[in-house]
């Protein structure tokens, strides 16, 4: 298939989803689903009006801040439950219970642990994140092709090299996809938990909802949906710059 | 595709590694669930009492109020009754998804003209449809059976999209030059090449469902474990709010590795690396 022909069925794919969307908004009245029509022009006023952004914002540092502490902590863990058998035994069925956990039923044990501020939302980030970037690092270092650990032995190399220079490289594809996959449950989580106390961006779509104006929310929705697709890419490219050896490998 | 089962894509990396006689013997999975299971109780246990118990209960608290609310037979009823919008919900999705992921995968066209489309819809978080679900189904039933359906809805079809795209062509290929088409080519070819990713996504999408399940009821009118749940929470009652987490937690888990264990009974053919 020619690159001209795929954009052109990406473009109509999109078009005719838009044009359904509009029939159903113009049959089903701005009350119960807003055209796209009509969401563009709310959305230029959102922008201009600067709330959602800086709700955004603010809702967005929280996020980062807990989905980088589950990072730094999930990868190397993840890292020594793939190399590790022991380690793996201990920790494994407790992280397979902490990604089944649903975050909405941990937000009101969370709420009491922590109130509904700034802990509250790095906390509940940090728990919805970690099991993700942890198992997908350790799928990776537990698949580390044992002949090349072996070229690595035969060549003398010592413990902390062979994991600088072997083992890092070889994870560190495993790395961008579990950042990949946590941040769409760091998103997913910040909204559950805004939603849940009514605050931030979450808060935003919340209070929206019960105005019955739906033209504001859809236009919330496309603001998170542009960020985490945005997010999403930048991570993409950040893994191809840093590892570029793998990115034909990991093509997806 | 930022599948939710990306995590759990790479199941035949296990032969990678070497264990020496002394990690064999630690490495016994009987010996070692246990042991895992009990050293984190411990732990809990540990976190627990540096915390006023209003806060956050022990595991011992948690596990004599799930004893004594099962006597009681409530916890039990309430789970019934919440298992019902799941169900719906769930097997709602999959029929929508299962045959959309099919088209999806099987057909370039209607690949590259819907994936853009279900890719960015599957990156809004779920549960920020649900003010459009209390406008278009109210805040009861209806309501949480259409919240599981969107929740797991999108997970079915990117991982039945995936895994159709990805039948191998050569499988095809050999069964078509030996004269297989129509309905012999679908039932013994197509078919059997397709369960491992359909069990993949009933997996993925019941762990989504069983998520869902409890989110709804507490987003919209809290009833059945989610009133239990809102219940305990305004008494500061932390056992019976982790109790439900806990039995939560434990259904789901139970729910992925009896689909894992029917995947390995089912399939055969389709070998797991080893846990």
């Amino acid at each position: 298939m020619t690159p001209t022909r795929k954009l052109m069925l990406q473009l109509s794919g999109i078009a005719i989803v838009l044009l359904m969307w509009e029939i159903a908004g113009r049959i089903m009245g701005e009350n119960l689903l807003a055209a796209p029509s009509i969401v563009a022009v709310t959305y230029v006023e959102l922008l201009l009006d600067g709330e959602m952004l800086i709700e955004l914002l603010n809702s967005l540092r929280q996020m980062i801040l807990g989905f980088g502490a589950a990072c730094l902590v999930g990868m190397p863990l993840g890292a020594l439950m793939g190399r590790s058998r022991l380690i793996d035994a201990l920790v494994h069925p407790w992280i397979s219970m902490i990604v089944v956990t649903s975050v909405a039923a941990l937000v009101p044990i969370f709420m009491m642990l922590f109130g509904t501020g700034f802990e509250f939302r790095v906390a509940i980030v940090f728990v919805a994140t970690i099991g993700y970037v942890v198992l997908t690092a350790y799928h990776g270092a537990r698949g580390i092709d044992p002949k090349i650990l072996d070229v690595a032995r035969s060549f003398g190399t010592g413990r902390i090299d062979t994991y600088r220079k072997v083992i890092l490289p070889a994870l560190f594809p495993y790395l961008i996809t579990g950042a990949r996959l946590g941040l769409v449950h760091a998103i997913r989580a910040m909204v559950v938990a805004e939603m849940f106390v009514i605050v931030g961006y979450g808060g935003l779509i919340f209070q929206t909802g019960l105005d019955l104006s739906t033209a504001p929310i859809l236009g919330y929705l496309v603001t998170i949906m542009v960020v985490s697709i945005g997010a999403n890419v930048a991570l993409q490219r950040v893994g191809d710059r840093v590892a570029p050896w793998y990115a034909a490998r990991m093509a997806r | 595709m930022q599948g939710a089962g990306a995590a759990e894509a790479h199941p035949e990396s296990g032969a990678a590694r070497a264990a020496s006689p002394g990690v064999r013997l630690l490495g016994n999975p009987y010996l070692l669930y246990p042991l895992s299971f009990a050293l984190g109780l411990v732990v809990w246990e540990i976190i627990a009492s540096q915390l006023p118990e209003v806060v956050f209960a022990a595991p011992s608290a948690v596990l004599t109020h799930i004893w004594e609310a099962t006597l009681s037979g409530v916890p039990p009823s309430l789970f019934a009754a919440s298992i019902q919008h799941m169900i719906v919900g769930l097997l709602l999705a999959l029929a929508v998804a299962i045959p959309l992921g099919f088209l999806m995968g099987r057909n370039d066209t209607a690949f590259q003209m819907f994936d853009p489309v279900v890719n960015a819809i599957f990156s809004i978080p779920s549960v920020a449809f649900v003010p459009f679900l209390i406008i278009w189904f109210g805040i009861f039933f209806e309501a949480r059976v259409a919240l599981v359906f969107v929740m797991c809805v999108f997970d079915i079809l990117v991982t039945v999209a995936a895994g159709a795209r990805n039948i191998e062509p050569k499988v095809m290929d050999a069964a078509r030059s030996f004269g297989a088409r129509g309905r012999l080519m679908f039932f013994r070819v197509m078919m059997p090449a397709s369960l491992p990713f359909l069990m993949t996504a009933l997996r993925i999408g019941t762990v989504r469902a069983v998520n869902a399940m409890i989110t709804a009821e507490l987003f919209f009118a809290t009833v059945n474990l989610g009133e239990y749940m809102e219940d305990a929470s305004a008494v500061f009652d932390a056992p019976a709010m982790l109790a439900v987490v806990f039995l939560l937690a434990l259904f789901g888990l139970a729910c992925q590795e009896g689909i894992k264990f029917l995947e390995g009974r089912l399939l055969p053919w389709h070998v797991r690396g080893a846990r």
